[in-house]
């Protein structure tokens, strides 16, 4: 069951199967100078999981907040720093480098059968990098907070707010570096070090998805620093690029940041759909349907990703000739998304689907992303637009896109390589119930937020018409199931380390190489380098006979 | 005389950079250098869009504010802007010749290039120094602390945020340029580079080769046409 | 681990037969004519700009030496000329997406309130937007044009537009 020539023996190598990369040295030291992808992979997840704890924390307070039409827990201050650092903490710390920077450190060298990435060190270096950011963005939180909303919007962004907006500013500019220093190393990486016989058109779509993100990271994240930077003088400065009274144009910044944040709404998606292709994949049984239709749609959707960001702007007094551009490109983005959709059915159908937990999450994510990604279509017609800009539709609709494709993606690939990673099997039945109340909750809070939205109710207002209470009720409710069910996901996965049954090599029957070795791997990854002679999803001869 | 010739020499190779192994992940040098090129040409990448991002604002605000965008950039003195593109060019070409010299294994031409290369760029700085030093003294600043008098136009001082953020981005991959030229230089005395490894010069001269790349645009923009 | 074959070897080095590296050395009248025409270049930009063609003759000529001054360096002195052909296409992308984005950018920033002077002429009626529509849209009759210059306010002026018009030359 193997794609290699050398994998026999890897599966079950007892006199080698002691040591790993886990335990090869041990102390916080080896940790922190490790070159080892799979510990900075690691290093990585508990970073992210714990940005999602802290932007997860402030949810639950702004939900709390809008329990009722006019105070409830917080002021209208705090409020306003509450759903930024909600959002700043969830989409820098959390989402932008979840799925890339720790799921794909571990497996993107294991299932192109190298060693390690290209640049270790420089991989070591993005992590560090990462947490200066994220200090930055903690200092700004302690030293007063952040209330522009995570989009930093001038001029109350460089003139007005009180807040510390420098120090969360900069934070994010420095973890953009952090986010270029890995898609570049995943680029070189695929081209270079790909092991004998791993053709592109072998790798796992997976890797196709980073690689395509990578690009996005590259070529979009620079502008993303270059307006912060901006941003940054204007208010210390008052240099005047942005500042209306100066002459300079604040919808400038509006263009500066969407050319990135758009682009970058595909860095947070298309690595959740790569581990959505390998859960649907693997737990159905099935060769991907239309490879290179999944392959070359990822790219797609990078590249035209670059032509839609005004999207966003539809009402900030952007040219109207612009707006008729922008909302026409942007159902160019739909195709490639729907492509891939379809392949995705085509490979569940007639496969042997197996509910186990990652197969959970898998669907859950076609269901849930069908649903983002229409919505975004409403979203990106002009006219529409007009009406359901800034209000509750749009923040339902990138929940479904972020949160319930990308975060489901991310858990579902968390489930799915949890056992590669730390050689524990964890608790299904636990695990479901996790997933229940996610998805349940999931749905109970942001779908109310469709039906708020078209009603009128406008995003970010911390008091609000009475006649909405009933629905903002329904919503925070939800959004305690939703917190329980990620509450149980995380005991589950813990409690996994301590007390769970070793993981055996290869525990779902899966094709790509990252499987091939040890649970969890050893520090090189494979004990003989593999020589590939498979297609990524293809079963030997002898056993499709 | 080709280098090749030499470093197929036989018994006198092995002494060729005798700190340098392939590392682990790769499977061969060329393979290592190559990814390091690559890596580096995508760093590049960055860079362009980074000033891709000012160069935007450039191209806006000129079309915005024509005539003050002509009248301020009479204020910029256009003969310290040749010299500077000059000394970065001879800079540039300094730093080529000290690849190919690495390259042919003459470690002291190689240092004596580089220690040229520094010396340009050092000088690059003095003179955007006085450069500088000429504009603030006569308030020819960005946005609101713009405070020069004699403006016929209306928000000059928008074309000088973006010729001080321009040129001061520039000028601190300057800075950061020296440091990375100074770090071969040393590693280039300890007899670290040769034919069979000299990567990291070559990545640092693509790295100098940008920031001189930038400046030739900057230069007519900014001084020349405004 | 090795090289996927999907790489061709038409770059730098062809390997020698222990591994080792082996350096393109280019020979040196290649490097001297690149500078010479770099400062030749440099000093004619110079010159045209004291020539008075045009404010947009000027930027054309400037830009045009530039481009080529730029293509000397990449090619020569950055070896793109004789690197790995996807390191070329590396770097004309680079180029490609930042006339994007500043090309849709001016879309933008170039065209700003152009519907303004349209709704001048056609101007809606907020409290009833569909009547044209009913009545026949585009081509204005003549009674519905009266009673719509009450709300002739120009809905699409954004709260965030500075208040300026591109000057036009
Ligand atoms: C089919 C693809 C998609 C389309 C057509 C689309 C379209 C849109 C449009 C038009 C808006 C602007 C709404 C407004 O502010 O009035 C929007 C907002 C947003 N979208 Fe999407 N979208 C798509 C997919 C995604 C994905 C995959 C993500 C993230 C993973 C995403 C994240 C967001 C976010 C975060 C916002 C709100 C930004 C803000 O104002 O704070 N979208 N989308
Ligand atoms: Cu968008």
């Amino acid at each position: 069951m193997a794609n290699t020539a050398t994998v026999d023996e890897l599966g079950h190598a007892p006199e080698v199967r002691g040591k790993n990369y886990l335990n090869q040295t041990a102390g916080v030291w080896s940790w922190l100078t490790t070159v080892d992808h799979k510990r900075i992979g690691i290093m990585y997840l508990v970073s992210v999981l714990v940005g999602f704890g802290l932007g997860g924390i402030f949810a639950l307070l702004v939900r709390l907040e809008l329990l009722t039409a006019k105070k409830t827990i917080m002021d209208a201050t705090q409020y306003n720093q509450a759903f930024t650092l909600h959002g700043a903490a969830m989409v820098f710390l959390f989402i932008i480098p979840s799925i890339p920077a720790s799921l794909g450190n571990f497996f993107l060298p294991l299932m192109i059968g190298a060693k390690d990435v290209a640049f270790p060190k420089l991989n070591l270096l993005s992590l560090y990098l990462f947490w200066i950011g994220a200090i930055f963005m903690l200092a700004a939180i302690v030293t007063g907070g952040v209330d522009t909303g995570w989009t930093f919007y001038v001029p109350y962004a460089s003139g007005v707010s009180t807040t510390s907006v420098i120090s969360a500013t900069f934070g994010v500019f420095v973890m953009g570096f952090s986010s270029i220093l890995t898609g570049l190393n995943f680029i070189v990486t695929l081209h270079k070090l790909r092991a004998p016989g791993m053709s592109w058109y072998r790798m796992p779509l997976f890797l196709w998805s980073l690689y395509a993100t990578s690009i996005i990271q590259v070529l979009a994240t620079p502008v993303l620093g270059i307006t912060l930077l901006l941003l940054i003088f204007e208010r210390a400065f008052h240099i005047g690029i942005f500042d209306p009274t100066l002459g300079g144009d604040p919808v400038l910044f509006q263009h500066f940041f969407w050319f990135y944040s758009h682009p970058a709404v595909y860095i947070m998606i298309l690595p959740g759909m790569g581990v959505a292709t390998e859960i649907l994949s693997t737990h159905s049984k099935r060769r991907v349907f239309g490879y290179k239709a999944i392959a070359f749609s990822s790219v797609a959707i990078a590249l035209v990703s670059f032509l839609v960001w005004g999207h966003h702007m539809f009402v900030s007094g952007q040219s109207e000739l612009s707006s008729a551009i922008f909302s026409f490109l942007t159902f160019f983005v739909a195709i490639p998304s729907g492509v891939k959709m379809f392949n995705w059915l085509g490979t569940l159908w007639g496969g042997s689907i197996r509910f186990t937990v990652p197969m959970l999450y898998g669907i859950a994510f076609l269901f849930l992303f069908a649903i983002g990604g229409l919505t975004g279509l409403f979203l990106g017609t002009l006219s529409v637009d007009l009406h359901l800009h800034d209000t509750y539709f749009v923040v339902a609709h990138f929940h479904y896109v972020m949160m319930g494709s990308t975060a489901i993606a991310f858990f579902g690939g968390l489930h799915h390589w949890w056992p590669k990673m730390t050689g524990k099997m964890y608790d299904e039945k636990l695990a479901r119930v996790g997933f229940a109340l996610t998805f349940i909750g999931f749905n109970w809070t942001f779908f109310t937020q469709f039906i708020l939205g078209t009603r009128g109710m406008p995003r970010r207002y911390y008091n609000y018409l009475d006649q909405f209470q009933p629905l903002h009720a329904f919503s925070t409710y939800g959004s305690w199931v939703l917190g329980t069910g990620f509450l149980i996901t995380f005991i589950c996965l813990a409690r996994s380390l301590k007390t769970g049954a070793p993981a055996p090599a290869n525990p779902w029957d899966s094709t790509t190489l990252e499987w091939q070795t040890a649970s969890p791997p050893i520090t090189e990854n494979f004990e003989k380098a593999p020589i590939v002679t498979l297609d990524a999803y293809e079963r030997p001869a002898e056993e499709t006979a | 005389m080709s280098a090749k010739a030499e470093a197929l020499g036989g018994a006198g190779e092995s002494k060729l950079s005798p700190q340098f192994h392939v590392a682990h992940h790769f499977d061969k040098a060329d393979t290592q250098f190559d990814a390091g090129r690559m890596g580096v040409w995508l760093f590049l990448v960055t860079e362009i869009l980074l000033f891709g991002g000012l160069f935007c604002a450039f191209a806006i605000f000129r079309s915005k504010y024509f005539p003050s965008f002509v009248e301020a950039h009479h204020h910029l003195d256009r003969v310290m802007g040749g010299i500077n593109t000059i000394v970065l060019i001879t800079s540039s070409f300094t730093m080529a010749l000290a690849v190919r010299s690495a390259q042919k294994n003459e470690t002291k031409k190689t240092t004596l290039l580089l220690a040229i290369t520094l010396a340009c760029a050092a000088g690059f700085l003095v003179v955007k120094y006085f450069e500088y030093s000429h504009k603030i003294h006569d308030g020819l600043l960005p946005g609101g602390n713009f405070t020069a008098a004699d403006f016929a136009s209306g928000h000059p001082g928008i074309f000088f945020a973006i010729y001080f953020m321009m040129t001061g981005i520039h000028g601190v991959h300057v800075v950061i340029g020296m440091g990375l030229i100074l770090w071969i230089l040393l590693r280039n005395q300890k007899n670290e580079f040769s034919s069979r490894y000299y990567a990291p010069v070559e990545n640092v001269g693509l790295y100098w080769h940008l920031v001189d790349l930038v400046w030739i645009f900057l230069f007519p923009l900014l001084y020349l046409v405004g | 681990m090795s090289t996927s074959h999907a790489e061709h070897d038409h770059g730098h080095g062809h390997g020698s037969a222990n591994g080792d590296h082996v350096p393109h050395v280019l020979p040196f009248k290649v490097y001297i004519g690149t500078f010479a025409t770099l400062l030749f270049l440099t000093v004619v930009t110079v010159a045209a700009s004291y020539v008075d063609i045009g404010h947009t003759g000027n930027l054309i000529v400037a830009l045009l030496i530039a481009t080529i001054k730029a293509s000397v360096v990449a090619l020569i002195f950055m070896h793109l000329k004789w690197d790995h052909k996807f390191h070329g296409i590396i770097f004309v992308s680079a180029l490609i997406f930042l006339a994007v984005f500043i090309g849709i950018t001016m879309s933008d920033t170039e065209f700003r309130g152009e519907a303004e002077s349209i709704e001048a002429h056609n101007p809606v009626d907020l409290k009833d937007p569909f009547k044209a529509q009913r009545t026949g849209d585009v081509a204005i009759p003549k009674e519905a044009a009266a009673p719509a210059a009450a709300g002739s306010a120009a809905p699409a002026a954004g709260s965030a537009a500075p208040a300026v018009t591109p000057a036009k030359h």
